[in-house]
């Protein structure tokens, strides 16, 4: 059955873009639609006209001396086989290759993924701990927005209507010499593919040759009204051998990070004690390298 | 109502054209507009793979693409894989290895298996690439054999 819209609009310039949404009130952009097809189909969202961003080119990753940019447009496919990504975020290839299954992965995009505005969006935490931030184009002009100050609550953001996202930017952070790195993606659901993430958790851990953490960043999907940082658990751990006593403590500091609720996927129950155990295994995996 | 727009494609290596509703999904394009029934339409909501067609020569969930994002793009279906007596290879060994008892996803993992092999890679990510086309019938392990064996055939053949 056709979406109910009334026009599509595939425009060859953000330019063109841009005013193609400022023109109509009801105008919302279309990237890879995993998310929006079916939203139109449900009445979930509504849209007269469809701006499609297929030939902006804004799909394409690329290094610049102190940060990645990807291209919003870019698939969770080509996230998962960068190398590029795969070596300095690790978090985000593995969620990337965790996002539906492989035909999805090749139409989803990381715009859409952050735009949708979901608490489960696996992107959201890797990007979180990477402290990443958006570059939001409109017709009045370009702004950046941390990915922290994006999610506002389940299916809200602070994109206004109009607005595009272009690219998202991660700062490189070399460790020290002698430091290590740990980061990983983890997440729990019903199955491991074509699932959301009844709780997800991202961890970056920087560990100094003695042991110590230099850095600790978590966070979680699917666990609030927006994907989280866990700066509780974080300033638990800050310093710290990722020992027992740490790991307890991190344990009792992150319920005070997350605010479940129960729902179709989960009780709220469950997702506290999941998140714990992520947690849990997460640091495990720092303390043994 | 909502005007018409034109959609112009390759579809199975041919060019065409088609006149059709904006709101128009790829999957309702290929078997409404063009007739080609192979893709098939399941949960229409991106999870079982029934309806996978290739774009570009990726797999994608043809009830989650709007028809005019394909427009200048190209549309492989199961129709444009094989013929019957010049069957792709993995739909060779979907038969010989017993992967199609109903046919009802047979379809979608046609070319999702036959997208694999085109990007090649490692035999253990077999499965993790299938996981998107759902089976009801064969329980995936003769469908996971099948595309490891046109795999190996593949490199086989492949000159040294
Ligand atoms: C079967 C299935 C499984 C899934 N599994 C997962 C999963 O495991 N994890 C997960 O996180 N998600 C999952 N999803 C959801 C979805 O695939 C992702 O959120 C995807 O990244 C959305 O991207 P898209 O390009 O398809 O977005 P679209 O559907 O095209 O758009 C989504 C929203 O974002 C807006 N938008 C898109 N691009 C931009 C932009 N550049 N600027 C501003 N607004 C924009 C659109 O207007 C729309 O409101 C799944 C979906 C399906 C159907
Ligand atoms: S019909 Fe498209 S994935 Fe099920
Ligand atoms: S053969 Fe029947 S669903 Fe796969």
């Amino acid at each position: 059955m056709d979406v109910p819209v009334q026009e599509v609009i595939r425009p060859a310039t953000i330019a063109e873009a841009l005013a193609a949404l400022a023109e109509r009130e009801d105008a919302r952009p279309i990237a890879g639609g995993t998310d929006l097809m079916v939203q139109l189909r449900d009445g979930r969202r509504r849209a007269g006209r469809l701006v499609d961003l297929g030939r902006l080119g804004l799909a394409g990753i690329r290094r610049t001396r102190d940060a990645i940019e990807v291209g919003a447009a870019t698939t969770m496919d080509a996230i998962a086989a960068s190398a590029e990504i795969k070596r300095s975020f690790p978090a985000l290839a593995s969620a990337a290759r965790q996002v539906g299954a492989w035909p999805i992965q090749c139409r989803a995009t990381l715009g859409g993924n952050l735009a949708n505005g979901s608490p489960a969006a696996d992107t959201a935490p890797p990007l979180l701990i990477a402290e990443a931030s958006v570059t939001i184009a409109s017709a009045a002009g370009t702004r950046r927005l941390r990915v922290a100050d994006l999610f506002l609550g389940p299916g809200r953001t602070a994109l206004t209507p109009g607005e595009l996202v272009t690219s998202v930017r991660l700062p490189l952070d070399e460790p020290a010499p002698g430091e290590r790195v740990v980061e990983r993606f983890t997440k729990v659901g019903p199955r491991r593919e074509q699932v959301i993430s009844v709780v997800s958790l991202a961890g970056r851990a920087v560990i100094r040759p003695d042991g110590t953490f230099a850095l600790v960043r978590l966070a979680f999907g699917s666990v609030a009204p927006v994907p989280v940082r866990a700066l509780t658990a974080e300033r638990a751990l800050a310093g710290r051998r990722p020992d027992a006593a740490a790991r307890r403590d991190a344990a009792r500091a992150v319920q005070d990070d997350i605010a479940p609720i129960d729902d179709v996927r989960a009780p709220a129950r469950y997702r506290r004690i999941a998140a714990a155990v992520l947690l849990d295994r997460f640091l495990q995996e720092a303390a043994r390298g | 109502m909502a005007d018409r727009i034109t959609i112009t494609l390759t579809l199975n290596g041919e060019r065409r054209s088609f006149e059709t509703a904006p709101g128009r999904r790829l999957l309702d394009l290929v078997r409404d507009d063009a007739g080609l029934v192979g893709a098939k339409e399941g949960c229409g909501a991106g999870e079982c793979g029934a309806c996978t067609v290739l774009l570009d020569g990726a797999p994608v969930a043809s009830c989650l693409v709007l028809a005019a994002s394909a427009d200048g793009h190209e549309v492989v279906t199961v129709e444009g894989l094989g013929r019957a007596g010049a069957l792709h290879p993995f739909q060779e060994t979907l038969v010989t290895h017993g992967g199609v008892q109903c046919g009802f996803c047979t379809p979608g993992i046609a070319v999702t298996g036959a997208a694999v092999l085109a990007r090649g890679g490692d035999a253990a990510d077999h499965a993790r690439l299938l996981a998107g086309n759902l089976c009801r019938c064969t329980g995936y392990a003769k469908v996971v054999e099948a595309l490891d064996d046109a795999a190996a055939k593949e490199a086989a053949d492949a000159p040294a």
